[in-house]
């Protein structure tokens, strides 16, 4: 496949980006990693004028910690130099596991924290070539007004496949969005929408340029668990992404979410509820994972059926929870 | 419009005229001949395409050549010579790591990677290497077995003092 035709600037500075992507009227993208753009670029699912290219812009690839302790990710660091990075490794293992979830080494090595935090939803009926696709009535995605996964569905139902969403918004993670104005924070939360269509808060003419995780109390941990058909090189069937302070034996602020099954990560509070009531005792654990099945709301059967993800929702949950459990007896053992 | 680029490709400097949407592939293979890279699927989940750049195995299918400038690439072109192979190349011959030989290159170039970094990989090191690289016919162990023992001969040649 070729990739379509289209404008390239090159930006070396975030104003320049910025500037870029106003002048652009909404039809241009910003390119960093390239493994989710081109990739849809080739499909034919998205055809943006102008290519904005980030990769020389300094400010965006850095790693740094806030005056309050909290960890700062620019959004053009590579997947694979956060893998390797020994704060994420120390504060929150949770994420490492996720940035090692995406991909492949080689995508890894290519693709962005900010790229994989935006990645563009995606759907059954949705990323198909142009062919596969002119065989359909056009869908909400690509600008109809039917949803095929969903008939007669008032919104997009494409899920959102990344592997580090759920984990930021189970941090409480921050993201810093810029524009020529200046900049804005919003909340992880807040940050995915469920929409396959508008399926983040950027508009058109901001970008991501930061994301903020808290410092968290020393007693948090963090947990991360993702399942697929293979176990390399593909997106999740469902993933996990919690975090929770543990201090003698009581669990609280308590994070789970669940991704890959809806249009934004999935916060299960009510689970987190029970978990902070029975906290990681097994009978806690079960009657949490019980709950998880039960919050999900309406889920649709693209890619596996509904009942499927709640039945992955549910083992899901009981395993993160065990792992978070694991994790303080290592931690126990280990300050013997 | 056409925009000339510097490419620094196996140690040489090649001037190219480059589309915005050539990739680094396009470039490598139509207009320098380095057909050692093969493409594939285009999309970056079988591998084949791989090139290292500045030391890292990266998908050329998925670069823009534009994007390639100031950055130091090899391509399987760039590994040994007709003479001496390199270990990772000479490995696979030994251990019938090849069948059509499709996407040799691709894993050659990936496990390449892998070696310059971590000279020792553990088997679960060699299959994280590997993930995104696809074989159809020879399977996956005998090229994991081959980049292994590549490793092994490497460290013996570096005059490793425990007589391996």
């Amino acid at each position: 496949m070729r990739l379509p035709r289209f404008e390239y600037v090159k930006a070396s500075t975030t104003g320049e980006a910025l500037a870029a992507l106003q002048a652009g009227d909404g039809q241009t993208r910003i390119l960093a990693g390239g493994t989710d753009l081109l990739v849809n670029m080739k499909y034919r699912i998205e055809r943006p004028a102008t290519v904005i290219g980030i990769r020389t812009i300094d400010e965006l690839c850095s790693v740094t910690t806030g005056s309050d302790g909290s960890l700062h990710l620019g959004a053009g660091v590579t997947l694979s130099s956060l893998a390797e990075n020994s704060l994420i490794k120390e504060s929150c293992p949770g994420l490492g596991r996720a940035i090692t979830a995406v991909g492949s080494k080689h995508i890894r090595n290519m693709g962005t924290i900010g790229g994989n935090a935006c990645l563009n939803t995606r759907c059954w009926y949705y990323n198909q070539s142009q062919l596969w696709r002119d065989a359909r009535e056009v869908c909400r995605k690509a600008g109809g007004n039917v949803c095929h996964a969903i008939n007669g569905s008032e919104r997009c139902h494409a899920i959102n496949s990344s592997d580090t969403a759920p984990m930021l918004v189970a941090l409480d993670a921050e993201m810093v969005i810029q524009n020529r104005e200046g900049e804005r924070r919003v909340l992880a939360r807040e940050f995915y929408r469920n929409d396959g269509v508008r399926y983040n808060a950027l508009e058109p003419e901001e970008m991501l340029s930061r994301i903020e995780i808290p410092r968290g109390n020393t007693e948090r941990r963090t947990a991360f668990i993702k399942i697929c058909s293979r176990r390399g090189l593909d997106f999740a069937m469902a993933n996990i992404g919690a975090a929770v302070s543990v201090k003698a034996g009581r669990c609280s602020q308590v994070r789970i979410v669940i991704g890959a099954i809806a249009s934004h990560p999935l916060i299960l509070e009510k689970t987190a509820a029970v978990v902070e009531e029975g906290g990681l005792s097994e009978g806690g654990m079960e009657q949490a994972a019980d709950t998880a099945r039960t919050e999900l709301g309406t889920l649709t059967n693209l890619f596996s059926s509904a009942g499927y993800k709640r039945q992955l929702a549910q083992v899901l949950v009981k395993r993160v929870l065990q792992e978070l459990k694991g994790s303080s007896r290592n931690k126990r053992r280990a300050g013997k | 419009m056409k925009r000339m680029i510097t490419l620094q490709v196996n140690g040489d400097t090649c001037e190219v005229a480059v589309e915005p949407w050539h990739t680094l592939l396009d470039v490598l293979r139509d207009q320098l001949r380095l057909t050692g890279t093969k493409k594939s699927c285009g999309i970056g989940t079988c591998g084949v395409c791989t090139v290292i750049m500045d030391g890292l195995a990266i998908l050329s299918c998925l670069k823009l050549a534009i994007e390639s400038q100031g950055h130091d690439i090899t391509t399987i072109e760039g590994l040994g010579s007709a003479d001496e192979l390199d270990p990772v190349q000479q490995s696979f011959i030994e251990h019938g790591a090849i069948q059509c030989g499709f996407c040799t290159p691709g894993v050659i170039m990936s496990a390449r990677a892998l070696l310059d970094k971590n000279p020792q990989p553990s088997d679960e090191d060699v299959r994280e290497a590997l993930s995104g690289t696809f074989c159809r016919c020879t399977g996956h162990i005998k090229t994991i077995e081959a980049v292994k023992h590549a490793a092994e001969k490497q460290a013996g040649a570096g005059g490793t003092s425990d007589g391996q």
